[in-house]
């Protein structure tokens, strides 16, 4: 007990011997790592290697097969749906490499939805969140009026806007081009800096150069 | 709380004007049954009266006479209208039969209320005018055959001789009726009472009466247990067979909107099927972002709603105008407009859009997140 609010205190994420299988195959098998609080992590791994499936567990949207995992000090894995979902809410900002944006509203009113699961909706900062990711001029434009970087960019707007201490991101380049690459990496470095933790899933070796550390996956393993 | 407030409305508003082609598959689907529905529920409430009116225009349906002898008293005739459920009786008149010499010949006569006689044989061909009062007495109506046979035209005079009395009476109307009243001289019953010296009798009494799920064969036997010295019936030809029709009418009507509740909910149910899979990635978004089950389905119930509710305006609008139309159509008269036909179409509406709505919905809460966003 001791020894595990030790480490909890200084660990923004605490996976042990963590576990997820679908059927017979073992997507994670027997994982374990810490992130420290503050980190900027790369999760890589060739495709297939468990990495969605990892972000998966850590980000609440999936239950572990077996195993711990301790996300600012409180074991999820025991989390029910509904426990799940308001840790989400609360504690977690999610970027996808699909961007994911409700198309019909616009970048400001999709930016206020994430709010609105939150707490309450206040315009002013969400406004104040497109504006430090360079979106400004773009606020009331739909998403499919956006480019994808711009799209992007919403994305980590809206992920930031509720000030979650864990931000995760997906392949959150994967879809973009070099220009666009280096600005969301900028913003990310930028949070970074600020004291924010993040767990970023990469292919490229140079997006992981980026992270202050790497962790690899390979067939659902941890290969140091 | 306004700010969320706002939010919501936005996606409801923005979720709407964007889906507008199922969006008016359902409106359409909705607003077409509840028209529907209202026109058949209307005319349905409306049709009992409207139907039983129809059919009593065939006249009398109700005979009342003496079951011994070959009179009654004329008293009979308000006490049967006194013992008769309140609004039964539509009209009413005694009938007092006898023969009179007249400056010509020997007539058979019949002393009638005349106010009551459009309501009792509303199929007389009447050439002339009716007689609108009871109790006139210098006026009389004439059948045709025995106009023809006396030479008499309208506004000609006839005498009835009597003991060196005479009564002249001037002929107003002469009647066609096809059957034995041509051959009848109608004058007003007082006057027949006194001239045929049987004062306070009648013959027999006809009436007509309201008809609806056989009230008039209860009556009659009600009646016939009471009262001895009546004889009563209903004249069949119409009453029985306006209930059996009345109710197979009524029931197909029933059926017709069932069925047609059934369909727009079938329809309404695939296309909210159809929604909730299109937006299968937007929902999983939302709960990604942590909204709870239940802020979603609340969020398309509301949605939902909304589209029924102005599917239902719209619907009973058009409906009371088709009511109309049938109304028209069918029975040459305008359906009334009850008050309380609109809530049962409000609630028929509604519960076949909601009734449509919960599979979709449960589809929602088993939208999984993690799998449905993860798809490349
Ligand atoms: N829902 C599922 N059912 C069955 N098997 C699954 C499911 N999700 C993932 N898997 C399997 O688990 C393994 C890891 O999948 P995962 O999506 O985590 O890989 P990944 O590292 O994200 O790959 P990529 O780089 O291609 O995105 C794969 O072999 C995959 O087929
Ligand atoms: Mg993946």
């Amino acid at each position: 007990m001791p020894e595990e609010s030790r480490v909890t205190a200084t660990s923004a994420i605490e996976a042990r011997h963590l576990s997820k299988h679908f059927g017979n195959v073992a997507a994670l098998d027997d994982v374990s790592f810490s992130v420290a609080k503050g980190e900027f992590v790369a999760l890589m791994g060739s495709s297939g290697s468990g990495k969605t499936t990892l972000m998966n567990l850590l980000t609440c949207l999936d239950t572990p097969t077996a195993g711990e995992l301790w996300l600012d000090g409180v074991n999820a894995a025991g989390f029910d749906e509904e426990a799940r979902r308001q840790f989400r809410a609360r504690h977690i900002g999610l970027v996808f490499q699909q961007f994911h944006l409700i198309p019909y509203l616009n970048a400001l009113e999709n930016v206020m939805l994430a709010q609105h699961y939150h707490s309450v909706t206040d315009e002013a900062s969400a406004r104040r969140a497109l504006e430090e990711v360079g979106l400004a001029h773009r606020v009331d434009h739909l998403p499919s009026e956006l480019s994808g970087g711009e799209q992007q960019r919403v994305c980590i707007a809206r992920a930031l806007i509720n000030e979650p201490p864990l931000l995760f991101a997906d392949e959150p380049t994967g879809n973009l081009d070099a220009e666009n690459e280096a600005r969301v990496l900028e913003i990310l470095q930028g949070l970074h800096s600020e004291g924010r933790t993040i767990v970023m899933v990469t292919h490229n070796p140079a997006l992981g150069a980026y992270a202050q550390r790497v962790v690899r996956l390979q067939h659902g393993r941890i290969m140091q | 709380m306004a700010a969320s407030r706002q939010i919501t409305r936005r996606l409801l508003w923005r979720a709407l004007s964007v889906r507008n082609q199922r969006v008016w598959v359902v409106f359409f689907a909705l607003m077409v049954s509840t028209a529907i529905v209202n026109a058949l529920v209307s005319v349905y409430f409306d049709i009992d009266i409207k139907m039983s009116r129809e059919l009593r225009t065939f006249g009398a349906n109700f005979y009342l006479g003496p079951a011994h002898g070959h009179t009654l008293p004329e008293a009979d005739f308000d006490r049967l209208v006194s013992a008769a459920p309140p609004g039964l009786v539509a009209a009413g008149s005694p009938y007092l039969y006898g023969t009179a010499r007249s400056e010509l010949e020997n007539v058979a006569l019949a002393g009638v209320r005349f106010s009551a006689l459009p309501a009792l044989v509303p199929y007389w061909q009447v050439e002339g005018a009716w007689i609108g009062v009871d109790f006139d007495d210098r006026n009389a109506m004439i059948g045709r055959t025995l106009a023809s046979r006396l030479n008499l035209a309208v506004g000609d005079t006839l005498s009835l001789v009597k003991d060196g009395q005479k009564k002249a009476l001037r002929i107003k109307g002469i009647v066609d009726a096809g059957d034995a009243s041509d051959s009848l001289l109608f004058i007003s019953l007082e006057l027949a009472q006194d001239w045929l010296e049987k004062p306070g009798l009648m013959s027999h009494a006809l009436f007509s009466m309201m008809n609806s799920a056989g009230n008039v064969e209860q009556f009659a036997a009600a009646l016939r247990t009471g009262h001895a010295d009546w004889a009563v019936r209903p004249i069949r030809k119409v009453s029985a067979n306006e209930g059996n029709v009345l109710v197979k009418i009524q029931g197909l009507m029933g059926l017709v909107s069932i069925v047609i509740l059934l369909l727009s909910t079938l329809c309404v149910n695939t296309s909210l099927t159809a929604i909730v899979s299109e937006r299968q990635r937007e929902f999983a978004l939302q709960k990604a972002l942590g909204a709870a089950n239940r802020t979603i389905v609340r969020q398309v119930l509301l949605e939902t709603l909304a589209i029924s509710l102005a599917a239902t305006v719209v619907g009973c609008l058009a409906g009371f105008v088709l009511a109309q139309v049938l109304g028209q159509t069918v029975f040459s008269a305008s359906i009334g407009l009850r008050a309380w036909v609109l809530p049962i179409t409000v609630a028929l509406s509604l519960s076949a859009a909601l009734g449509a709505a919960v599979l979709p919905l449960r589809r929602i809460m088993y939208i999984q997140p993690a799998r449905v966003l993860k798809g490349e």
